[in-house]
């Protein structure tokens, strides 16, 4: 249950990832190969911000602690003492770090817009990858963002599941303990896992919803033919500026969920494999729908499990296995580029009703 | 204020190798006109060469560039004619020549990875022990300063001659200029363009030899350059052997004296933030002049020279 829990939370985000590149590149035509600053923005945003913020409710006085050594503590306090009683709060915590995730990932999509619209895919591609591994460099040396070397912890908001110290009021029978609390730590995961879920859904019908709208058609039209697009009146600059403000503000929101589910964030967690690996969903579900995207999002993951798995049959293995992985997964996106460049589930023409 | 010679030794030594890096970075782009995110590893595999040979035949590094230029040079071509051949036969547009270089950039440091664990590598490789003093008319140099140097120079004359004066470096100057003109021609573009790339990975090959005298290297090292490199080569236009050359001296002088100054009073900086002067340098040529030195001047001086003839 608890290995279903997880794969699912990791679907969940991986799934807002691919859709918000299939947004940017499979029905704009901006390949964006810095996918992981955006994603990585999110999750520095609830690293920097949840425990700083928090920490004055639980009575630390931030100004004369040593936040990158004691922020294990502050968290696990903020997380005892206060959220663990307090549902609602903890909820709100949790939406609103999540909005503000997104909001800093959109505001970062905007700023790469600039270099977006003006340059030839290939110097946008090398800016990009650069820009990702810079921020990360960055955020690895420059302690006040996310204690640097250290790593940053964040309070866990899931904590009033199965704690007993949550308590309401129940008209007619007084105050009750927290119910939740005998059914311990699985409940806890499918909930975690199932609120994850939703939000990816969410998201998805969001995406389904914009990408048939005549927005959706706009941004496959910039694709298509920039000349056409623009003689039709339409303004292609600020069309992409749009869509990769839209894509960002979703890696921002699936960083945000990231760092929520994992509780720590650290710098060299947000390597460029991560883009690579939104690449292989994209590429390999097809790009340009999202129904393509949440396909190849899902093989990718069971594959990468399945060699996860294998991993126990072989424990004297001289490496990683992961880089065996990774191995597999160039030679499979090179495969697919090769032969079935349209991806699984190819693009369909969008739907229109006739009238 | 005076630079101690150290930093200019460092930096020369520096921009030695990030030259021959951006010439053959430079000279995949010609092909394909895809920026080759897997260069940086060819830089690596030249690393693991320079140890593997020097480890277990106990061969003496200097002795080690053939090695290292053929291997590097080779898997540069197996990755041309494996991947990115298939792919651009096929006219797969740039974004997808792309990703496929990233996934064979990951491929790539991921055997890198797994090479380094299987040899029970736990520690970085350095190959500082073989950097000698030589004595030269009363200075005390670095022996890896003159060999970079040699190397540098003895790489990109020959390059130079193989390049205008030999028939087949003419056919793959035509080939590179007009792939569809040199073919009508009778030049095999195909042929031309696997030489590019061997000989790209050759120099990285080379180059990557170098880099464990002066830094502890890991299989990351490499992905780590590519930031220079791309700002190296895009600085001298990535349309010239001469351009990247250029573009290489002025990027390692750039980071190698720009981070002493930086890390010195009054700013204190750390030298961790080294990498940000090229990601600089980059964004400010894209935003300046984004066909780089040679792009821009070359386009004004030949019309110059045009006007001064006719």
């Amino acid at each position: 249950m608890e290995f279903i829990c997880a794969f699912l939370t990791f679907y969940s985000i991986y799934l807002i990832l691919s859709i918000s590149l299939n947004i940017e590149y499979g029905y704009t035509g901006i390949p964006n190969f810095g996918k992981v600053m955006f994603f990585g923005a999110g999750a520095f945003t609830v690293g920097a911000l949840t425990s700083r913020l928090l920490a004055p409710l639980v009575g630390i006085d931030l100004s004369n602690t040593n936040f990158k050594i004691e922020n294990i503590k502050i968290a696990e306090s903020i997380s005892k003492t206060y959220l663990m009683q307090r549902p609602i709060e903890s909820l709100a915590v949790f939406l609103g770090m999540l909005a503000l995730g997104a909001i800093i990932g959109g505001i970062i999509g905007w700023l790469a817009s600039y270099p977006a619209i003006r340059l030839r895919e290939d110097y946008l591609g090398m800016t990009l990858v650069v820009a990702g591994e810079l921020i990360r460099l960055i955020a690895y040396n420059y302690d006040p963002l996310i204690c640097g070397t250290f790593g940053v912890h964040v309070p866990n908001v899931f904590g009033f599941i199965k704690s007993p110290e949550w308590t309401f009021d129940v008209v007619g029978l007084g105050t009750v303990k927290n119910p939740l609390v005998v059914l311990g730590d699985t409940v806890s995961d499918i909930i975690k896992a199932g609120v994850m879920f939703t939000i990816a859904l969410s998201v998805w019908f969001l995406a389904q919803r914009l990408m048939n709208s005549p927005f959706g058609r706009l941004l496959r039209a910039v694709r298509d033919n920039e000349v056409a697009a623009e003689a039709l009146g339409k303004d292609v600059a600020k069309t992409r500026m749009i869509a990769l403000v839209i894509g960002s503000a979703m890696a921002g929101l699936a960083g945000s969920m990231y760092a929520f589910y994992t509780l720590t964030v650290h710098a060299t967690d947000f390597t460029p494999i991560r883009t690579f690996v939104v690449w292989v969903m994209v590429v390999l579900g097809g790009a340009g729908n999202n129904v393509g995207a949440a396909v190849g999002t899902l093989i990718y993951l069971v594959i990468e499990r399945g060699i996860a798995m294998v991993k126990q049959y072989f424990p004297m293995l001289p490496f990683d296995i992961n880089y065996l992985s990774y191995i597999i997964m160039g030679a499979l996106l090179v495969l697919i580029l090769m032969y079935k460049s349209e991806g699984l589930i190819p693009e369909k023409p969008p739907k229109y009703t006739e009238e | 204020m005076m630079l101690p010679p150290e930093v200019f030794i460092d930096a020369l030594i520096y921009s030695n190798l990030l030259s021959l890096l951006a010439i053959g970075l430079t000279l995949t782009y010609l092909t394909l006109k895809v920026p080759n995110f897997a260069y940086g590893d060819l830089a690596t595999i030249g690393i693991y060469v320079a140890f593997t040979f020097n480890e277990f035949y106990s061969l003496h590094p200097y002795l080690i560039p053939p090695f290292a230029f053929i291997t590097a040079g080779l898997v540069s071509l197996a990755s041309y004619i494996l991947v990115f051949r298939p792919l651009w036969k096929r006219k797969s547009n740039i974004v997808t020549l792309m990703i496929a270089s990233i996934a064979v950039e990951i491929a790539l440091r991921s055997m890198i990875h797994i090479y380094a664990s299987a040899l029970g590598l736990r520690r970085r490789v350095s190959l500082a022990r073989f950097d000698e003093p030589v004595n030269i008319a009363g200075l005390e140099l670095p022996s890896v300063l003159l060999a970079t140097t040699l190397t540098t120079i003895t790489l990109v004359c020959s390059l130079y001659l193989f390049l205008n004066k030999t028939k087949f470096g003419t056919a793959m100057r035509a080939a590179i200029e007009n792939p569809y003109l040199a073919s009508t021609l009778g030049i095999n573009v195909e042929q031309v363009y696997a030489v590019s790339w061997f000989l790209a990975g050759g120099l990285a090959g080379v180059a990557g030899l170098f880099l464990p005298f002066r830094i502890s290297a890991t299989p990351e090292t490499g992905w780590e350059l590519l930031l220079k490199i791309f700002a190296a080569s895009v600085l001298g236009g990535l349309n010239s052997i001469f351009g990247a050359i250029l573009g290489g001296y002025i990027t390692g002088f750039a980071e190698v004296v720009g981070i002493y100054l930086l890390s010195r009073p009054p700013l204190n900086l750390s030298t961790a933030y080294r990498p940000a002067i090229p990601f600089a340098l980059f964004i400010i040529v894209l935003l300046v002049m984004p066909r780089g030195i040679t792009g821009t001047d070359w386009r004004r001086l030949k019309k110059i020279l045009r006007g001064g003839e006719g």
